[in-house]
């Protein structure tokens, strides 16, 4: 018996296992599209057990800028205290280590400009118990101070660079040295820069003593500290993009949480990178198979997703007056409070630049506080400058008395001696290489994130978007870019 | 000759008249498409590097190699067909300088700490040869004016160094440089070719600083170090020779039957009496570096001491020796770095505060009252005279906004001691017991270039006491154009004004002139 029901036809068959097919395809997207983000009222249970809305928890007796807590806090926790811990994590890691630095900007004609450094980092404090620094550091008073904050000698625990300078280092004292290599371009071969950094407060705002040697004229000169909210010259970041930004300067606030599928994005015409291996060789890997947390990160969702908390924070006027940005949106990694994703806002509430980073676990001995930014973009929509930062190789050591005062001191770099010599193949050979702009997430928090781009600007993110690569200004017309919804 | 010399001259200009759309590329749209391709092909245009850095490197992993082609032309805006010399100087050229320069630095890491380096420079100046001149023959004088032509001036740098975490050893040919401010303060060891005279300026200074053989130990501890230098070779300061584009108008040849002055005898190389010695501390403390200095060396430039005397009366004749005399440097340097908060309109500023000073005793100054006593028989006197002299330097360099930099810096030149029969010594003041020198500088990036395009304005006005007040001014204003991270150029324009004919700019007031740079490094 011949059934009423009208059977397919072959056409209509295929039309639809290829609309299921682009459906199933589209999904993750339209995921991240639509349901991964939640203000704090819309959020899960389990998330809403993690947060403590208290805004007045007490401070630290001695240091009243900074919560009473024990670092590194326990949930459920305060989106200061969540601003706090992702403090830990500046552009270059807290904790001891050599990395070779490939970096570069891009502008939107093409022009680009790379260098290659590589960088010695030598905090005050290293990683070690809280016993063993006492006895060393500490006055009696701290010690006592210590025991009452629940790091008593007796109970020995790890603790990070970071809390040991929260804490251990007065405010003017030095909290960390990098001295950084220049390797490429040719121009700057031998170039090297020392940075002191010092331990600030709210009444401290001098952050470093800057040293410049300059190869070409073979001295050693003392700069002024570059302006802290200032584009360096060249790039799309700042100098506090780089060094961080000290917790109690801002006031934070939760505004949700979000799922990022990707951070940093490889163009297409990138398919393969030859990175360095931590120094045991160089090893090539597809561009696509490298992800947001590294390959060792547990915690990725079976989407690939990683969840994060946004916190929110606001530029303190009383502490950095004339600042350049007003807030900052932070998209934490829910596990180790790692920043993968940074958006900075003007003083006009509009969207300035967004730094977007794919990370790694580099030192695992410290486990959730040993990951280190891998690859870095940053894009100041303004100017429609990306500068990207590739640590291709972090080495976590401990340096010995004798290469701190030798390395990390002025005179050092009259020597010109490369100390630790790291190699990198991961500059770009050409500007279609460039890393794409990231991603402008629009429509996610829409109360805080206002995001006006120029036409032109609009029209180049649009044509990326459609060809997987940069398109640069070819003086020919650009199409008029999609609805602003379409563009994730 | 001619042919070729328009050739130069119209690739330049075209070369130049792309600079505009280029750093404009935001202003109009017109010319996105040529700026977006030209920065694209330049992006990676490196062909020295591609095909001959880069294997040769390859080929031999210990060995590294750097290089420059460096052009550099300043053409006269206003030249003056008669000028100097007693009026017999023909400033009948246009080109100033239209210098080639390639330089090569290769280095080979023998093991671990032992490196050999070697610096060389290939130099060549066509503007002996690209324009018509009869006032331009300093070529004939000495050669290197016009091309570097010995081993000593080709082979710049050679030295072996060893290094450990406790001392560093340098053994050879080297530039040692102590002074960080503009000008040279305690910048004393080694000698500079001055042919730009009064345009010989900072940035020039690793290129014309006179590399010479020593043996250059320097000892760390901790932040402190202690260097200890024992040069085996002195290098004089060259100075701009007659015939050349900057040799001072204000020469005036001595008459047939005048003064003789023998040629200048160098001190002989080898002979332990004849070396020089010089030790350098400095320490970081903080926010806080300083150091000290000293240095017996011999002076930069001779000295013309009587000798002898020839004839009589009115007809008598000097007899001069140039010589160059031991000096005695003690020197101190410093600098302090802070943020002065809340500075109206343009909030903190980072700042750093320099400072450089240098005591010499001993100065020989020839005197012309001495020379005249010397003239009328006092066989006393060799027409000389000893003096000491202080020169300093403050600089003060703020950070403002939009990458902008300002420094301020005012220059001391002193002699002890002095009276208006002396001539000029080192150290002391120019023309006069005192000399300041307050040094402009303001340099500002240009964001919409995407800080491509720099400008750079430096002043230098000149002042002095008791005789001349006011000694002129020169002034620089410097476009700077990065066209890719290999290939930099720059449009220069200098300007030399006010003060008498004598003054120290005051008598380079024909020299103004416009130039530009081209600097590919590979």
């Amino acid at each position: 018996m011949r059934s009423n029901v009208m059977p397919f036809s072959k056409k209509a068959a295929t039309y639809a296992v290829v609309s299921l097919m682009l459906w199933a395809t589209s999904l993750p997207l339209a995921t991240a599209e639509e349901l991964t983000w939640r203000t704090v009222e819309q959020m899960s249970p389990a998330d809403r057990a993690l947060y403590d809305p208290n805004p007045t928890k007490p401070r630290d007796p001695n240091i009243p800028y900074i919560p009473a807590a024990p670092y590194p806090f326990k949930a459920p926790y305060t989106a200061e205290e969540m601003g706090y811990r992702s403090a830990e994590f500046p552009h270059v890691p807290r904790w001891p280590n050599t990395l070779v630095d490939a970096f570069g900007m891009i502008t939107s004609s093409g022009y680009i400009n790379q260098g290659v450094v590589i960088v010695y980092s030598a905090p005050t404090i290293t990683n070690t118990t809280s016993e063993a620094v006492c006895e060393k550091r500490c006055s009696f008073w701290t010690r006592i101070r210590q025991r009452n904050l629940g790091l008593s000698a007796s109970a020995k625990r790890m603790r990070t660079p970071f809390e040991g300078a929260l804490r251990e280092i007065k405010p003017g004292e030095i909290q960390d040295r990098w001295m950084q290599y220049s390797t490429f371009p040719p121009e700057s071969q031998d170039e090297q820069q020392l940075w002191i950094m010092h331990r600030t407060s709210p009444k401290m705002a001098n952050k470093m003593d800057f040293f410049v040697y300059s190869a070409g004229l073979r001295r050693v000169r003392r700069q002024p500290q570059p302006r802290r909210d200032q584009r360096f010259p060249d790039n799309a970041q700042t100098f506090d993009d780089v060094v961080g930004r000290d917790p109690w300067e801002m006031e934070w606030k939760l505004l949700g949480t979000d799922v990022l599928y990707q951070t940093v994005r490889f163009p297409n015409t990138r398919p393969e990178i030859v990175l360095n291996d931590n120094n045991k060789g160089f090893v090539k890997r597809e561009t696509s198979t490298l992800k947001m947390m590294g390959d060792q990160y547990p915690y990725y969702r079976p989407d690939g997703g990683v969840d994060c908390w946004v916190v929110m924070g606001t530029i303190r006027k009383e502490v950095l007056p004339n600042y350049n940005e007003k807030f900052l949106v932070l998209w934490l990694d829910k596990h180790s409070f790692f920043p993968i994703r940074t958006e900075k806002y003007g003083q006009n509430n509009k969207l300035m630049m967004i730094e977007v980073r794919n990370v790694r676990l580099e030192n695992p001995g410290l486990k959730g506080f040993g990951y280190a930014a891998h690859n870095t973009v940053y894009w100041d929509l303004e100017h429609d400058i990306m500068s990207y930062s590739f640590h291709d190789t972090h080495v976590a050591h401990e340096w010995t008395e004798e290469q701190k005062n030798m390395i990390f001191t002025p005179e050092f770099m009259r020597r010109e001696w490369n100390f630790q010599p790291l190699k990198t193949q991961v500059l770009l050979k050409d500007p279609a290489q460039a890393f794409l702009r990231p991603f402008l997430d629009r429509g996610k928090f829409p109360d805080v994130r206002q995001i006006e781009l120029s036409p032109q600007v609009e029209a180049r993110y649009a044509a990326q978007e459609r060809a997987g690569h940069l398109i640069f200004e070819t003086g020919k017309p650009v199409e008029a870019p999609k609805p602003a919804t379409a563009i994730p | 000759m001619r042919k070729v010399l328009h050739l130069y001259l119209s690739m330049t200009l075209i070369s130049l008249a792309g600079l505009p759309p280029i750093a404009f590329a935001d202003v109009s749209d017109i010319f996105s498409n040529v700026v977006s391709d030209f920065d694209r092909t330049m992006a990676t245009f490196n062909p020295v590097g591609e095909y001959f850095r880069e294997p040769l490197e390859r080929a031999l992993p210990d060995l590294s190699v750097q290089g420059r082609i460096k052009q550099w032309t300043d053409i006269l805006i206003n030249p003056d067909k008669q000028l100097g010399y007693g009026g017999k100087g023909l400033q009948d050229y246009r080109f100033a300088q239209l210098q080639n320069l390639l330089e090569l630095k290769t280095s080979y890491a023998i093991f671990p700490g032992l490196d050999f380096k070697a610096v060389t420079h290939a130099m060549y100046d066509g503007a002996y040869d690209w324009q018509q001149s009869k006032g331009l023959y300093a070529n004939r004088i000495n050669e290197t004016a016009e091309r570097y032509n010995t081993t000593d001036r080709i082979m710049r740098e050679l030295y072996v160094s060893y290094r450990t975490a406790k001392y560093d050893v340098i053994v050879g040919k080297q530039q040692v440089i102590w002074g960080k401010m503009d000008g040279q303060f305690i910048d004393i060891i080694n000698g500079m070719d001055r042919r730009e005279g009064p345009q010989l300026e900072t940035e020039d200074y690793e290129l014309r600083r006179l590399p010479a053989w020593m043996i250059n130990t320097t000892l760390h501890f901790g932040d402190s170090s202690l260097q200890l230098l024992d040069i085996i070779s002195h290098e004089q300061d060259q100075q701009s020779l007659p015939g050349s584009p900057w040799y001072s108008p204000l020469y005036t040849p001595s008459a047939p039957g005048g003064d003789v002055t023998l040629p200048w005898r160098r001190p002989h190389t080898g002979n332990l009496d004849n070396q020089e010695f010089a030790m350098r501390f400095d320490r970081a403390a903080g926010a806080m570096t300083y150091g000290f200095i000293y240095a017996y060396l011999w002076d930069k430039n001779p000295v013309d001491r009587i000798i002898g005397t020839e004839g009589q009366g009115a007809a008598t004749r000097l007899l001069f020796q140039p010589q160059v005399n031991r000096l005695n440097h003690f020197g101190v340097t410093a600098d302090y770095s802070t943020t002065l908060p809340d500075v109206p309109l343009v909030g903190a500023v980072p700042t750093v505060f320099r400072l450089e000073a240098l005591y010499t005793l001993g100065v020989r100054f020839t005197d012309s009252n001495l020379q005249a006593a010397a003239r009328a028989g006092d066989a006393g006197t060799d027409g000389t005279v000893r003096h000491d002299t202080f020169r300093a330097a403050i600089a003060a360099e703020f950070g403002l906004p939009g990458n902008t930099t300002f420094i301020m810096q005012p220059s001391l030149y002193y002699t002890f001691g002095w009276n208006p029969a002396l001539s000029y010594g080192f150290g002391g003041g120019i023309e006069n017991q005192w000399t300041l020198i307050p040094v402009f500088y303001l340099s500002h990036p240009f964001a919409f270039t995407r800080d491509r395009l720099t400008v750079n304005y430096t002043l230098y006005p000149v002042f002095g006491g008791p005789e001349i007040t006011w000694q002129g001014v020169k002034s620089k204003l410097r476009i700077s154009y990065k066209i890719s991270q290999f290939l930099t150029t720059d449009l220069v324009y200098n300007s030399y004004g006010g003060g008498p004919d004598s003054g120290l700019y005051g008598q380079y007031k024909k020299w103004d002139n416009v130039g530009w740079e081209i600097n590919y490094a590979f």
